[in-house]
């Protein structure tokens, strides 16, 4: 199997955010039709996504702004598509 | 020409092997046109009431047709259809599109009960479903099923008796269909018993029936707001994820180190969201 570099450096940090995204995915099936739940599930999901890649890049030492800012981004686009097109 | 398109999706080494694409700017500049896309769609929707909306192939007959379905399918005896029920759920639609709101209880606090007595039908027992924006009948019943209160209301052993509106009208600024269900039992058996053999059309809020333009547009296709912010997003979503793969595949082929963000991690996180909205069909119940 082939394994991508990044992963096999840092196996225990993208284990980490599979964790995040599969209790996201848990909890937003659990919600149901419930659309305000649905709606704190995404914010949360978004939130440590961006609070990973926060560590993530700290620990490779190469937390730059331009990084930030390109989490920040990926993070509100997921937002505002859920949010517009559903809730 | 050929190697500026290049530029935009392929990382190579005049573009400091990330596609310009993934650069913050131009990311920034691809959900800044999704922001401005929603927000000429919701003015519109205020602008022009009634332009953008919802069409929907849901009728009351199919409704109480899947309703009795899951009923059965849980050894419950089918709900008999009574149209003094149906007039009073007719009644709390058409109330929700007057006074334009989007719950149980009205922003003056009149609650459900009160439709029932409007029509004089005395009760031992009742309970309303809610439901808008909804397409097709199936996806309604499903949403329904899934909420455990509004599912103790389909499947309650208590209930023998249902009625059901379905109401096109504009909400919000937006055409869209607002579908009732009020359950109940009456106090006593003389209450009207209809054999529900065939349904009227769709009937209109009580703003359209004056208006005969609105009225005739009701018979055409509408492009429903949230169809449009749908597949607007939609192609962005796809234009970032197909680059990010290309972009992933050739810096692990090409064993390129960058100082960029994880494309494996917007991947995962992207794929999320897609499973979101895949699994967030449509419509919202209440």
């Amino acid at each position: 199997m082939i394994i991508p570099k990044e992963i096999k450096q840092k196996p225990l940090e993208y284990i980490f955010l599979g964790f995040i995204f599969l209790v996201g995915l848990i909890l937003y099936f659990f919600a149901g039709f419930n659309s305000h739940n649905q709606r704190l599930i995404v914010y949360g999901l978004s939130a440590s996504y961006f609070f990973w890649s926060l560590i993530h890049h700290y620990k490779r030492g190469d937390l730059h702004l331009s990084i930030v800012i390109e989490y920040l981004i990926i993070a509100l686009f997921g937002i505002a598509l859920l949010t517009f097109s559903f809730f | 020409m050929k190697y500026f398109w290049s530029n935009f999706f392929i990382p190579q080494e005049k573009n400091n092997h990330r596609a310009s694409i993934l650069k913050p700017y131009f990311l920034l500049l691809l959900v800044g046109f999704y922001l401005f896309n929603q927000s000429v769609i919701k003015f519109v929707s205020l602008a022009k009431p009634g332009i953008l909306g919802y069409s929907s192939e849901i009728t009351a007959q199919k409704v109480l047709d899947q309703t009795n379905i899951e009923r059965q399918k849980n050894g419950l005896e089918p709900l008999q259809y009574n149209s003094v029920l149906s007039e009073s759920a007719t009644q709390k639609a058409q109330d929700m599109f007057t006074n334009n709101y989007w719950a149980h209880t009205s922003p003056t606090g009149t609650p459900p009960w009160n439709f029932f007595k409007n029509v004089n039908y005395k009760y031992s027992v009742a309970g309303e479903n809610l439901a808008r924006d909804f397409y097709d009948t199936d996806s309604l019943i499903k949403a329904w099923m899934n909420s455990p209160t509004h599912r103790d209301n389909l499947l309650n052993n208590k209930y023998q008796e249902i009625g059901i509106g379905v109401v096109n009208g504009i909400l919000g600024g937006v055409k869209t269909t607002l579908v009732v269900q009020h359950f109940a039992t009456p106090l006593n058996t003389i209450t009207t018993k209809t054999n529900l053999t065939s349904i009227t059309p769709i009937p209109q809020s009580s703003s359209e029936t004056n208006n005969a333009q609105i009225l005739s547009e009701s018979q055409t296709k509408y492009l429903s707001p949230l169809l449009l912010s749908k597949i607007i997003g939609l192609i962005i979503f796809s234009l970032i994820i197909i680059v990010l793969f290309i972009d992933g595949f050739i810096t692990f082929k090409k064993n390129i180190h960058r100082m960029t963000g994880s494309s494996i991690g917007h991947i995962g996180f992207l794929l999320v969201i897609l499973l979101f909205m895949l699994y967030t069909q449509q419509g919202a119940i209440f």
